[in-house]
């Protein structure tokens, strides 16, 4: 009884975390830009592969404990990643495609502008190559 | 002593937790592990209040369920934009107010945000504005002070 439903949980864990990866990865071929893209394969690691850790606790020999630092771990250090790559796509000057807005962008061509208080430009204006660069 | 004391326990615990091992020769050799780390590291010490502990590990504790809830839900919006044969994005970067001091709340809140998909920290300015990249610009942009000031709350309370 106890078994079968250690049984039923990870492969539950399976499918879910199979199915983010999955859509993670449609993510990363579908969306427009770097940043974009680093949303959808963010996703592979905090949902697949922390899933795919909780489902082989209930079905291999990994210790509980084991896996619950692993995935401490994953969640502490796969938003540093993917901060540090769009980052450094930023630095780069790679546009923001069909961006509505970017303060960053605002910030940098007048660095004394309080761009968090002040008012927003209208949402609609909608420019077709995104950021521009200084 | 005491920053010694409390990261010889820390590096201990989280040996113990990867070994899975509570043998007396596994808890000798963890000991030592840890005791090696800590004189390499040299831990500065810092003011602790071990009667805050329990307090701490609570608001820990609920922190960390907020933010599982919160990724979920965001995860699967996120998977229903993905999925959509529109592919409705309206990407964008909001500037956020930290509104901390200390530069562990700021890069905690930045982790917060970046952890959530949808929501990513770009650059983080020099007066711990963060530059938030969204999927979709609109409904974070209405949501993001609000969110902030809850995190901050949670965040505060676990460190101070």
């Amino acid at each position: 009884m106890l078994e079968s439903l250690s049984y039923l949980i990870a492969v539950l864990a399976v499918l879910v975390g199979t199915f983010f990866s999955v859509v993670g990865i449609i993510g990363l071929v579908r969306l427009p830009d770097v940043y974009a893209r680093m949303h959808a394969t963010g996703k592979v690691s905090t949902f697949g592969v922390v899933l795919l850790t909780v489902a082989a606790v209930f079905v291999t020999p990994l210790a509980w404990s084991k896996a619950l630092v692993l995935i401490a771990l994953l969640i502490l250090a796969g938003p540093v990643v993917s901060h540090a790559i769009s980052s450094a796509a930023y630095r780069l000057g790679l546009p923001v495609k069909q961006a509505l807005r970017d303060d960053l962008a605002r910030h940098r061509l007048d660095k004394s502008a309080d761009v968090a208080s002040q008012p927003s430009p209208p949402l609609t204006a909608s420019r077709a190559e995104g950021a521009p660069r200084s | 002593m005491l920053a010694y004391i409390r990261l010889v326990v820390i590096c201990w615990l989280i040996y113990l937790a990867l070994t899975a091992n509570l043998e007396l020769s596994n808890l000798i050799a963890g000991l030592l592990i840890g005791l090696a780390i800590a004189a390499i590291i040299r831990p500065v010490s810092q003011p602790l209040a071990i009667g805050r502990l329990p307090a701490a590990l609570f608001n820990l504790l609920r922190y960390t369920i907020w933010l599982g809830i919160d990724i979920i839900r965001n995860g699967i919006r996120v998977a229903r934009i993905v999925l959509d044969p529109k592919l409705p994005i309206r990407p964008g970067i909001i500037a956020v107010k930290a509104g901390m001091k200390s530069e562990l709340g700021v890069a905690l809140s930045a982790h917060a945000i970046t952890v959530t998909p949808g929501e990513q920290v770009v650059e983080i300015g020099e007066d711990g504005t963060m530059y938030v990249h969204c999927l979709d610009v609109v409904s974070s942009a209405a949501s993001a002070e609000e969110a902030q000031r809850k995190r901050r709350a949670m965040l505060e309370r676990i460190f101070e």
